[in-house]
């Protein structure tokens, strides 16, 4: 297909033109080019690189589906079971929106998972794009929070308990623990005021503090330019009009590429929401179809699965204090990527031994330690907790030593 | 790429393929209902009214629903569910009083709309058929130990063959696993075809992909 992608836009809109008039008051087309039709990416992006496309669209379909379901939705502890129940039955499509909505939070975490993976294996956390990562990274806590607090809202068994024992874990802060935790739930017990207080944070706040970092996220990448699975720079070899050689047009390369992407996975994502959509108990858990009883404590309390991983770090501690520093750094070093990794090279295809040894025990202890979250503890499993979360830490321990000096392999030019 | 591909569709098969949720530590029999099977689900309601909603509710779905899932006119539900007494648009509520239950039986009988959620359809067949009576004559239920619930279906049993029986408790199964998820059918009926579509979309967009792409060399 013939497109000269540069006579079209560097064209004015016609004088007469709606569009001229608009692009004389708002900068239209500028933007436009800049961001999309004119955004040079490199075109030798692999399948990794479907998951921040993906991660847009599961955000995009988790505000629209959410929205509906606040329409038949009421925050209450006396109705939100029951208006669950009713948006399943009474509401017309209510339980394919709600399948939607739970499943998308599955999805969101899984497709982050990879967005993140990405990000480790290339390197593209590294200068310049730190603030990238740590705009990313802040997204990631963001949707922590938001699918923590969307999780009390169907006021179910697990809604309740699984907030119940998260929101304890405040407590376990010396001295301003008891009070902060009585402040988060703003009751004695998680209650109603609890539950409208999420719902206000989960539909509003959280929602629109992640749209201003997903717009941030963007900006920032479009400053720096993408990186790319052979982590080179491809603005180092320009044509004469100043077009990186390696890299071509957002739009349409990228924009069709992405929408086949975005096809596959709504594949998978209507297999689960039509076929699976409780997830075999992982998505949904079979308790929460029980409504939220604060005089009887389910057999087991698991998290759902995209929290197990530090879930399982914080039992793996014995001390609850320390187990829960243990969870948050787990998180919060994260954060210190681009400053801990010391190896010039980005991407893993040039890196050496010790970094591919590393990152897959990184992801390997990840896995287990998920999986160990959504087992009853017992002492062996414990025990295996806390190897793993060893091991997790490990990476980033050993990481400044190993990185520093890393027998890495010449990297190429020029895209491979 | 290849090996990205089966880590990926392994992390997304993997947790579909164990059972997460706790159940109880029984082996469970295998109930064999069939959603689609309309005269068992008839069959199934009229049960339940005869022999389970003296004491339970099932207070989620409505009359008029439960006619046009399996096949009845609003009369007929009425007539068969709530002997002429209830609306059709009325929740199927038992006429049992909150006092009664107490006094008659020590516990308030739960609302049974989603126990097939919380715990299986295997779980509820296993159950109903689980009561045994102990050496001293006293009834006890293998499936749920010490449970309050009479086995309302004893004189049933004695008049009928293992065969009616174990096809009566599929029966009440198969509409309590209906009554728990009544969108279920139309939900497999539904997803084949936007699957069906999203693949005649994932052709165009790959044919679109490929040929905007062919002027790229890699």
């Amino acid at each position: 297909m013939a497109h000269n992608t540069s006579e079209e836009h560097s064209s004015e809109p016609k004088e007469g033109s709606l569009l001229g008039w608009i692009d004389r008051r708002y900068p239209l087309i500028s933007t436009w080019n800049a961001h999309v039709a004119e955004y040079y990416a490199p075109k030798n992006f692999n399948f990794f690189y479907f998951f921040g496309s993906l991660a847009l669209i599961v955000l995009v379909s988790q505000i629209v589906t959410g929205l509906w379901l606040t329409m038949s939705y009421k925050p209450s502890a006396a109705e939100a079971f029951n208006s669950v129940e009713y948006i399943m039955r009474d509401v017309q499509w209510g339980w394919l929106i709600r399948y939607l909505h739970s499943t998308g939070a599955s999805a969101f975490f899984l497709v982050v998972y990879l967005h993140m993976t990405r990000a480790l294996l290339y390197g593209s956390y590294k200068e310049p794009r730190e603030l990238v990562w740590l705009i990313g990274m802040m997204m990631f806590v963001v949707l922590m929070a938001e699918a923590f607090m969307g999780y009390l809202l169907p006021w179910g068994q697990m809604s309740y308990w699984g907030a119940q024992v998260i929101i304890s874990l405040f407590g376990a802060i010396p001295v301003i623990g008891p009070d902060l935790a009585l402040w988060v739930r703003g009751d004695f017990i998680i209650s109603d005021v609890t539950l409208n207080r999420f719902f206000a944070l989960h539909v509003i706040a959280l929602p629109l503090v992640l749209i201003i970092l997903v717009f941030m996220h963007i900006v920032a990448l479009h400053k720096v330019g993408s990186n790319n699975p052979d982590g080179i720079e491809i603005k180092k070899y320009k044509n004469e009009k100043g077009i990186p050689l390696d890299g071509i047009p957002f739009h349409p390369y990228y924009t069709v590429k992405d929408s086949m992407g975005a096809v596959f996975f709504m594949i998978l994502f209507a297999l689960v929401v039509f076929y699976f959509p409780e997830g075999g108990g992982y998505f949904i858990e079979a308790p929460n179809f029980e409504p939220a009883n604060p005089l009887k404590t389910p057999d087991h309390i698991a998290p759902v699965w995209y929290f197990t991983p530090f879930y399982a770090i914080l039992r793996a501690v014995p001390d609850k204090f320390l187990g829960v520093v243990a969870m948050g750094a787990a998180i919060a070093v994260l954060f210190a990527m681009p400053w801990l990794d010391r190896c010039k090279v980005r991407s893993i295809r040039y890196r050496g031994l010790s970094y591919k040894l590393l990152l897959t025990m990184l992801i390997v202890s990840f896995v287990i330690l998920g999986w160990l979250g959504t087992q009853p503890s017992t002492p062996l499993l414990t025990k295996l907790a806390q190897i793993f979360t060893a091991l997790y830490f490990a990476f980033f321990l050993v990481l400044p030593f190993t990185s520093v000096n890393e027998k890495t392999k010449p990297v190429p030019e020029r895209v491979t | 790429m290849k090996k990205l591909v089966l880590l990926f569709s392994l992390l997304l098969v993997a947790p579909l393929s164990v059972n997460a949720a706790g159940g109880p530590s029984i082996e469970l029999e295998e109930a064999g209902n069939n959603l689609r099977d309309k005269d068992s689900l008839q069959r199934g309601a009229v049960l339940f009214t005869n022999y389970c909603m003296a004491c339970h509710s099932v207070k989620y779905i409505r009359y008029n629903r439960i006619a046009r899932d399996v096949g009845w006119t609003d009369e007929e539900v009425v007539e068969k569910m709530s002997f002429g007494q209830n609306s059709v648009y009325d929740y199927v509520l038992t006429r049992m009083p909150e006092g009664v239950a107490m006094d008659v039986m020590g516990v308030l009988p739960p609302d049974i709309s989603l126990t097939s959620r919380v715990k299986g359809a295997d779980y509820i067949y296993t159950f109903l058929r689980g009561y045994y009576q102990d050496e001293e004559g006293k009834w006890d239920n293998r499936a749920l130990v010490g449970t309050s619930m009479p086995n309302v279906l004893e004189d049933f049993q004695r008049h009928a063959t293992e065969e009616d029986y174990a096809e009566a408790v599929r029966d009440i199964t198969n509409f309590l696993e209906y009554v728990g998820e009544p969108s279920k059918v139309e939900r497999l009926d539904l997803g084949w075809k936007v699957i069906l579509f999203l693949l005649v979309l994932l052709l165009l967009t790959y044919l679109l992909k490929r040929e905007y792409w062919k002027d790229i060399k890699h």
